[in-house]
């Protein structure tokens, strides 16, 4: 009995959520009793009854950014990611948490619930007034949304902290491995790459943030890491499975492993290339490509890594390096990959960019490139991952607080969390931690962003912020 | 019993299904009783307990501070195969659903030693992504430098300089000017679909792909010593494709070989390595990964392998015929003989060369291909596969010699008409029927006057009367009347038989002169007699009402 239970909460989940979605979606656009949204109230019924009816009651939960019935976390298809996102949002915004049905529902419930539920969004405290609303509804009781506690948070923290170090360090005996013609672990490798996918399922922000940091060193150990999160974290927007997020951020991980073969003279070189050093660094998608094909025996990632290697240069309409005489489309993977490689080469201080540009501008000059050197759909996924502030950005708040944005919110792109370092006063503070989509009793945003600054500008160390 | 004691024997139950799980394959019966069995115990552990929480140490495995397992060694030490790749504990939760207990016992059934695996048992876990099944993992042993992270944080930390920086943007900030924000575009269904299109597109096998941009670097090495080490990879990428029954990229590949060679701008040293390709695309290392992706069930389309083997070169014909020796499935052996059929267009000499392989059926196989191919330069060879000792190759062959010969054949089959064995005579007779020559009829016609004709068994007197019948000439059909005809007194019983032969033969010409003598013997007493005749007056009738 319970086996069945638990696989067909599973299949029911994603469905039922979905469909609430529609229903409000629908009642949003529609009168109550217009057909598409009886239609809709008809079907979520329909979902809900039978589920009720095995397990007692139907409680849906939202913790953090994900939805839970009955305890159970409901993955979806990215065919359902609209109606997720959106139904998640207007739950946030209601300061919304948890709903249960405690008994099988009437179509008439169901309708109360959407009437409050919209009326809701024109009250200043939205969850009071569901909540006054609701009390003669016996069947349907609501939570509030409650505050991941900072505890937790510290701890996620820590895993995040150790998680991206120990990819960097993994990076780095790889990379030199590499060099003394030594074999690499691919069990390790792919160990190190899974352990950042299931941070990116669950926490994708903390590890994004991570790629803010950064930090110098010699042969892009950083930066390889960097581009396999962003890329972990782009293809978990665009809904591939675990098992494709590996292979992506295993790929990612090795895709500028030919500057191994790079003298480091050349690649550390301070000041600007001769036309010959280019045509040697030119060379590193060639050089990457053999590396990779002789690191082990042929293989699905070997071949991809050589495939993503070879063109991670070349740009969506070819316009980059090296020059070839037949160009044909470029592998999905290598045009995700190059999104967040040149990202992540532009706000670090490394060959291609002598001066880092702040976050908000390497951000719009990605959005410039899109349709030309850039994928444009898959740059529209990338700056929705990044939001309008990315990690690492320095802000100016209306309340004369400047702060360093600390984690980006996926639902409400211009509302992220910040840390304040100075007070409204000029004085520097203790880094505590706001959320730009608090909100006073009145329903106005307590802080909202004005105005972005250049970190670099002010050789400010984030390092010492976000770590 | 206690539950530790319960647990004891859950992990016996393990240990030892640890080593019968890899003998049993997964849909026999014993496979899946040991799963339910060790399914049953946990689940009923689980009733009352809720969780089993296992502690994973080196040598012990311990539940409820109790050690539940030891194992000395390296050997066949469960605590230790869990432990090496750093999984510290294991947690099995009420609800176990029994899909979860059979895939976690795959794992443990894995042998990590003949497998050369690129998975540990933690990533085969997490790839499962098991909802009842917990572990949690200590990651240090995954670094070579286990300070990395402390030493790290501190250099990163240590380049800060004083907060002079911050003041200072503090300062001006209220003086720059807002830039320009980016706006988040929202994503619409169009691009989520797009998405889900891209993500279907995106095939497992990328090999073509790499072949490809192999081909693009041949143009970009930096030393012609990579010429062969790049020719070198595409051959590895070739042969993992078409182990994962990927025809078409060694299709791909010899028409960019092709291509490459075709032009005089090519350098000697690449048209050289590429050379080497195409060999080694015939060698019997390569050519046998088709083999087994063909015996495992691969089909490919007609079209494909027609393709495949007019871009192929002969010298690939030995190892293709080395290996339809060795495949399993006739639907594999089909499929080679297709592509030899194919290849041994551009060297008949070399697929008949096949001829002499010590495996009758690789023989018989060999004539099918000399049919198909159909080239008259074929009919020496099988002039000599009549001889065959093996009487399926002898009548293969002869088969083939009636559709493909001459009469300069028919001499060699008029030998095996004499073939001690019947249905290698009867082959014969068809075959020389086929060639349908005047010496064709007259070696017939002089076999069946010839008075050892009558002691044959009536099959075979059937079947000459049937081939002869082709010819419907008057002399033919005089001699069947004859024979019809002719009453004996010494072997009679054979002599019936010789005419009901005839009367088949008959019935097969359609001619109108046998109506008479046929009618006669309508009601002959014997029964083989009269049923060959009645056979024969209905086929005659028959066949003129239709005319007229
Ligand atoms: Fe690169
Ligand atoms: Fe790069």
């Amino acid at each position: 009995m319970r086996e069945r239970r638990e696989v067909d909460l599973r299949l029911a989940g994603k469905t039922i959520i979905n469909q609430l979605g529609v229903v409000l979606r629908t009642g949003q656009i529609h009168d109550i009793d217009n057909v598409a949204v009886m239609d809709a109230v008809d079907k979520f019924i329909r979902l809900v009854n039978p589920v009720i009816e095995a397990e007692g009651l139907l409680k849906i939960d939202v913790i953090g950014e994900f939805f839970y019935i009955n305890d159970s976390r409901v993955r979806y298809p990215l065919e359902y990611m609209l109606n997720f996102d959106y139904l998640l949002r207007e739950f946030q915004r209601r300061e919304l948490g948890t709903v249960v049905f405690g008994a099988r529902l009437e179509t008439d419930e169901i309708k109360t619930f959407l009437r409050v539920f919209m009326s809701s969004a024109y009250s200043g405290t939205p969850y009071e007034a569901m909540e006054a609303s609701l009390e003669e509804c016996t069947n349907i009781r609501i939570d509030r949304l409650k505050k991941i506690t900072e505890d937790g948070d510290m701890d996620q923290k820590k895993i995040v902290k150790k998680t991206y170090f120990n990819a960097v360090s993994f990076t780095e005996s790889v990379m030199n491995r590499v060099k003394a013609g030594e074999k690499v672990n691919m069990k390790v490798a792919k160990r190190v790459v899974e352990s950042m996918v299931d941070l990116i399922l669950s926490e994708e922000q903390l590890l994004v943030g991570m790629t803010a940091i950064k930090d110098y060193d010699e042969y892009t150990y950083h930066h390889s890491v960097n581009v396999s999160v962003l890329s972990i974290a782009m293809g978990q927007k665009i809904g591939l499975s675990r098992k494709a997020l590996t292979e992506l951020g295993l790929v990612a991980l090795f895709h500028d492993i030919g500057k191994m073969e790079i003298p480091k003279e050349i690649l550390n070189k301070p000041s600007a290339f001769t036309e010959e050093e280019w045509s040697i660094i030119r060379r590193h998608p060639y050089l990457g490509a053999r590396v990779l094909l002789k690191l082990k025996g042929f293989d699905r990632t070997s071949i991809r890594s050589a495939v993503v290697a070879f063109e991670h240069h070349l740009h969506y309409d070819y316009s980059g390096y090296p020059e070839v005489r037949n160009p044909v489309k470029l592998d999905f993977y290598t045009r995700i990959i190059t999104i967040a490689d040149q990202y992540d080469a532009m706000t670090s201080s490394r060959v291609y960019a002598r001066v880092p540009l702040a976050p908000d501008r390497a951000l719009r000059i990605i959005m410039e490139r899109s349709g030309s050197e850039l994928d444009p759909v898959l740059c529209k996924f990338f700056t929705n991952m990044i939001g309008v502030y990315p990690v690492g950005s320095l802000v100016l708040l209306d309340t004369r607080e400047m702060g360093l944005v600390y984690e980006c919110n996926p639902l409400f792109a211009d509302r992220p969390r910040v840390m304040i370092i100075v007070d409204g006063n000029g004085r520097m503070t203790e880094g505590i931690i706001a959320d730009l989509t608090e909100r006073d009793t009145e329903g106005r945003y307590l802080k909202s962003i004005v105005k972005t600054l250049d970190p670099n500008r002010y050789r400010l160390n984030l390092a010492k912020y976000l770590l | 019993m206690t539950h530790a004691q319960e647990v004891k024997e859950i992990i016996q139950a393990l240990v030892k299904a640890k080593k019968n799980l890899r003998i049993y394959p997964e849909n026999n019966p014993v496979y899946a009783r040991i799963v339910d069995d060790i399914h049953s115990r946990i689940t009923s552990v689980l009733e009352y307990t809720g969780e089993l929480s296992l502690k994973i140490r080196q040598h012990d495995i311990f539940f409820d501070g109790e050690s539940v397992y030891h194992g000395d060694g390296k050997e066949e030490n469960l605590a230790l195969f869990f432990f090496k790749d750093g999984v510290r504990e294991l947690t099995f939760n009420k609800g176990l659903p029994r899909n979860e207990m059979e895939d976690f016992l795959g794992i443990l059934a894995v042998d990590f030693d003949r497998e050369a695996l690129d998975d540990d048992i933690v990533t085969l876990m997490w790839e499962k992504d098991f909802r009842f099944i917990h572990y949690m993992v200590d990651d240090s042993i995954l670094l070579e430098d286990e300070t990395y992270e402390e030493r790290a944080v501190e250099e990163a930390k240590k380049a800060s300089q004083d907060n002079e920086g911050i003041l200072q943007a503090y300062r001006e900030a209220s003086s720059i000017e807002a830039g320009p924000v980016t706006h988040v575009i929202p994503i619409t269904d169009a691009d989520l679909d797009h998405m889900i299109r891209e993500i279907e597109e995106d095939t497992d096998d990328k090999s073509i792909k790499l072949i490809h941009l192999l081909f693009e670097m041949l143009s970009q090495v930096g030393d012609t010593a990579e010429y062969g080490e790049l020719a070198g990879f595409i051959g590895s990428a070739l042969d993992f494709a078409v182990r994962h029954g990927n025809l078409d990229a060694a299709v791909y590949t010899l028409e960019r070989i092709d291509e490459e060679t075709a032009g005089d701008d090519c350098e000697n040293e690449v048209r050289a390595r590429l050379e080497d390709l195409k060999r080694f695309m015939c060698s019997e290392d390569f050519v046998s990964g088709i083999a087994e992706v063909l015996d495992e069930g691969t089909e490919f389309d007609e079209a494909l392998l027609q393709r495949f083997a007019s871009l192929l070169d002969s010298d690939a014909i030995p190892s293709f015929i080395h290996v339809l020796g060795e495949l399993r499935s006739a639907q594999a052996r089909r499929a080679v003989i297709s592509i030899l059929s194919e290849l041994g267009r551009k060297d008949i000499q070399s697929v008949a060369r096949g001829l002499q392989d010590r495996r009758w059926y690789v023989v018989r196989n060999i004539i099918c291909i000399l049919r198909q191919i159909g080239d008259a330069t074929a009919v020496e060879h099988l002039v000599r596969a009549v001889r065959h000792p093996d009487k399926r190759v002898k009548k293969e062959a002869i088969r083939t010699l009636g559709v493909m010969g001459t009469a300069d054949v028919l001499h060699v089959l008029n030998e095996c008409i004499s073939d001690e064995d019947e249905l290698v005579r009867l082959t014969a007779v068809r075959a020389v029927g086929l060639i349908g020559t005047p010496l064709s009829k007259k070696i017939l016609l002089d076999r069946v006057a010839d008075r050892g004709f009558r002691d044959k068994t009536f099959n075979e007197k059937r079947e000459f009367f049937e081939v002869l019948s082709r010819w419907r000439d008057d002399d033919v059909v005089a001699l069947m009347i004859r024979a019809l005809k002719r009453r004996t007194i010494f072997k009679r019983a054979k002599n019936t038989e010789t005419r009901a032969a005839a009367a088949h033969g008959l019935g097969m010409t359609g001619s109108a002169d046998a109506l008479e003598p046929l009618m006669k013997l309508k009601n002959a007493k014997n029964r083989l007699l009269r049923d060959n005749v009645q056979a024969a007056i209905k086929r005659i009738t028959g066949e003129r009402e239709k005319r007229s």
